[in-house]
């Protein structure tokens, strides 16, 4: 019972994560239509500035702010190479973001170097009900609920939220109200990254990045956003969860094997399920 | 009289294909035009070219004062609620622009409805928040692309008669696009015909609805007219 | 005949360019040659089939630990290196059968996901060498003759590339390939005239995978040696570079882009293990080249190098535009 709570908090932490960079994916297909392949990247780079700022001396609180940060800022980059230039299609913004994931890998070993790197989050070992884990996970969950509070809040409560918001709705009618969309593409490119340049941020110390970490966050974060059609923050946020509790009761009870295969089956199944109800096009028969 | 919105030799062409092809137009203050022209005239062409949204390839546009549009389909934001709808309406305003209670007193059918999510709407509901939305940018001329498309005969005669009111107690000038040419020419004072991209004729609207050429091809008379 | 003048040229440069070469150079050839055989199949499916596979290179590894393991167990090299297309084919029938419903980015990320799975696996599939790999592959060998020498396996990849590309352009002449190019520029128009479009895509999926069967049974005797890191993500994105650099839906694309790529990535390597360099530069610069190469291309030669090059050579174009349906 306690292994159970015990991996269930673990398992939220991590999902969190995944929630975190899901989120940012939404964030920025909603507005843009274009998936980011490069919504990991920005969480690698937070992750590996904050790593540097601490070895420095920075403190804790501004160094993860100073990657975060970064992150936001490779964002607004990504996002003025992928759409900005006028008549670009999603899916060639899709092949740019990938080409710009891989152009991060040379800037991360160029500066930090090809081995893992981590640093210490919040020490010690939670007691929870019997069980006992790490209590950065905890520090983890206590960041990623407010945030989402606050994306919820600004994505309906303040105007440049609605606007964001509207271009997702109806780009037309955004344009037609006097939005310029490519700016809202480039604001949601930009919180994307933050959002991602957090989850790297947040999960380093208990789990340690190295430049090619990206690859599984942008799957488990793609399968945690699919789950809502990339376009639902709040089944992100959900889908993270599930996939970060699955995955650590599948590391737990099965012994460490298959944990990855957990969250890619059932992203391949959502994603086929979803197709097979939608009927993407109408098929001619053999 | 001055002109609010005034084009001179618009031509709008789209890779290679002209959709406007020399129009002069001019909607004065406080006047109600109407515009009709049938399926591909080109009428949706020149409200896109009048708000900015296409560029004309060559000709003038000139607009003094400002100008918000109704577009054709009525292009809600369905998953917002109609009071966000409106609120972004006044985005051009800025920060004092997102005071939606004059719309409210304006159209009071909406102040009921003001939280549904705008995509559950009926047809007529949501041309009323298209208008509304419209009203919020606080313009000078309303240039509206097919009002009545699909709509009950009921809520066309009340959006008529809010447009009937704005006109006169506000003083809003109206492009009107309609396929109804017998409602638009009995609501306007003036009305151009669009036809494959040029005007065709225009004038006084009382004076287009007794010209057979009208009457032939818009207003479902039988004179056969070869021009 | 003008339009067997490519095929010809191309037999010339793969029987006459090996012996030509320096030992050091022939490696460069032999993955070259491989490259551009997994690359023709990418480019077939992106400019044939419209679809974007971000794993192609779980189809170089299936059929590399095919033939690998066959041999390893005994089975004549040449048998295993026959199984290694068909297996990689009926992997990707299975797999296309369920994943081809899928589009653009869902089908990326499937395609992704099953690398990712399928390297998974591997690392943990003990009767295939697990993480540390697949060890004691023996050389090629047909009858009594063994292949020693690494101009055999220049050969071997050369004769391999030709046989993708003839493939290839049968298909793309067909009647078959001609929907299929419809299919790609417009499903619902290819599907009005009458074309099978699902049938067309698995069949192409399968071919591509065939051609990266092919390829990687060469690799797994040339190097005698498999493990899962040999196939990282970052290969199928390789794949993907080279085919949009050269240029979607051609047969020359697919060899000019792998030759472009393979070739700077040569020299920079080259110029990274310079004494001086540091330890990070071959990989710094590599990735630079991908990922700088990838984003021009699509951002400003979105057709890629060859169709423009070929429209300016000849007034033409040699073979009849395939967008004529
Ligand atoms: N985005 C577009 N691209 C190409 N042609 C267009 C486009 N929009 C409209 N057209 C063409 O321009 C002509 C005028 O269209 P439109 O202005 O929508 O006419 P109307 O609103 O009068 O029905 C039509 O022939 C239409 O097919
Ligand atoms: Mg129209």
């Amino acid at each position: 019972m306690s292994d159970l709570i015990g991996y269930l908090v673990t398992g939220l932490g991590i999902g969190a994560g995944f929630a975190l960079v899901a989120s940012g994916l939404v964030a920025i297909y909603r507005v843009t239509r274009v998936v980011n392949f490069a919504q990991g990247a920005f969480a690698v780079l937070a992750a590996m500035l904050a790593a540097s700022l601490l070895g420095a001396g920075v403190p804790h609180g501004l160094a993860e702010l100073g990657g975060v940060t970064l992150g936001a800022l490779t964002g607004l980059i990504v996002g003025a190479v992928a759409i900005g230039r006028p008549g670009t299609s999603p899916g060639t913004s899709l092949i740019v973001t990938l080409g710009l994931g891989v152009l991060a890998y040379a800037v991360e070993i160029l500066i930090w170097g090809d081995q893992p790197r981590s640093y210490p989050g919040v020490p010690g070992v939670a007691d929870l009900a019997g069980a006992r884990l790490q209590a950065h996970y905890l520090l983890i969950i206590a960041v990623t609920a407010p945030v989402f509070a606050l994306m919820a809040w600004f994505f309906t409560r303040t105007d440049l939220g609605r606007a964001l918001s509207a271009c997702a709705s109806n780009r037309y009618a955004a344009q037609v109200v006097g939005i310029d969309v490519r700016r809202m593409g480039l604001l949601a490119f930009t919180i994307g990254g933050a959002l991602g340049g957090l989850a790297g941020v947040l999960t380093t110390p208990v789990q340690q990045v190295t430049f090619d970490s990206d690859v599984a966050l942008i799957v488990n974060g793609f399968a945690a956003a699919v789950l809502g059609g990339l376009t639902r923050p709040v089944i992100a946020l959900a889908g993270g969860l599930l996939l970060g509790v699955a995955q650590t009761l599948a590391a737990g009870y099965g012994g460490g094997a298959y944990q990855v295969e957990v969250a890619l089956v059932l992203m391949l199944t959502v994603m086929i399920v979803q197709a097979a109800r939608t009927g993407p096009v109408a098929e001619t028969a053999r | 009289m001055t002109a609010v919105v005034e084009t001179r030799a618009l031509t709008v062409r789209y890779s290679g294909a002209t959709a406007l092809d020399g129009v002069d137009l001019t909607v004065h203050d406080h006047e109600m035009v109407a515009l009709i022209g049938a399926n591909g005239a080109g009428k949706s062409t020149l409200v896109k070219a009048l708000s900015g949204l296409l560029r004309p390839d060559s000709g003038t546009i000139t607009v003094s004062g400002r100008l918000a549009q109704v577009p054709e389909g009525r292009e809600m934001f369905g998953d917002l609620t109609v009071d966000d709808n409106l609120r972004l309406g006044g985005w051009r305003n800025g920060r004092g622009g997102r005071d939606t209670t004059g719309v409210y007193e304006l159209l009071p059918e909406l102040a009921g409805i003001r939280t549904r999510r705008a995509g559950a709407l009926s047809g007529g509901q949501q041309q009323m928040v298209a208008i509304g939305r419209a009203l919020m940018a606080r313009p000078d001329i309303l240039v509206i692309d097919e009002l009545s498309l699909g709509l009950a005969p009921l809520i066309v005669t009340t959006l008529v008669g809010h447009l009937r009111a704005l006109n006169t107690d506000r003083g809003l000038a109206v492009l009107l696009i309609e396929q109804n040419a017998r409602l638009a020419l009995d609501l306007c004072d003036r009305a151009y015909v669009l036809e494959a991209g040029r005007i065709a004729l225009h004038g006084r609207a009382a004076a287009l609805a007794r010209d057979p050429r009208v009457a032939a091809a818009y207003l479902g008379g039988h004179i056969e007219v070869t021009s | 005949m003008r339009r067997r003048l490519p095929a010809v040229l191309l037999l010339a440069v793969l029987t006459l360019l090996p012996p030509l070469l320096p030992e050091r150079h022939l490696a460069t050839f032999v993955l070259l040659a491989l490259a551009a055989t997994v690359t023709v199949g990418v480019s077939l499916l992106m400019g044939y089939a419209g679809q974007v596979s971000l794993g192609q290179a779980s189809f170089y590894a299936i059929g590399a630990y095919a033939a690998g393991l066959l041999a390893v167990h005994g089975v004549p090299p040449l048998l295993g290196l026959l199984a290694a297309p068909v297996i990689a084919a009926v992997a990707a029938t299975l797999l296309g059968a369920p994943l081809l419903r899928l589009r653009g980015h869902h089908l990326a990320f499937a395609t992704l996901a099953v690398q990712l799975i399928l390297l998974s696996l591997l690392a943990q599939a003990d009767w295939a060498g697990g993480a540390i790999g697949l060890q004691g592959i023996p050389r090629f060998s047909i009858g009594g003759f063994e292949l020693r020498e690494d101009l055999g396996y220049a050969y071997a990849a050369g004769f391999v590339l030709m046989i993708a590309v003839l493939i290839a352009r049968n298909v793309i002449e067909s009647r078959a390939g001609r929907g299929m190019r419809a299919a790609a520029t417009s499903e619902t128009a290819a599907a009005a005239s009458g074309v099978a479009i699902g049938g067309y895509r698995l069949a192409v999926f399968a071919l591509s995978a065939a051609f990266a069967g092919l390829a990687g049974g060469v690799y797994a005797f040339y190097l005698g040696y498999l493990a899962p890191g040999s196939f990282p993500v970052l290969l199928s994105i390789e794949f993907v570079v080279m085919a949009v650099v050269g240029g979607l839906g051609t047969i020359a694309g697919p060899l000019v882009g792998a030759s472009v790529i393979v070739l700077l990535v040569q020299a920079l390597n080259t110029l990274g293990t310079q004494p001086g360099m540091p330890g990070y530069a071959p990989a710094v610069l590599s990735y630079a080249v991908y990922a700088i190469v990838l984003i021009v291309c699509v951002l400003y030669l979105p057709k890629g190098l060859v169709p423009p090059i070929r429209d300016r050579l000849s007034v033409r174009p040699a073979t009849p535009a395939p967008d004529h349906v």
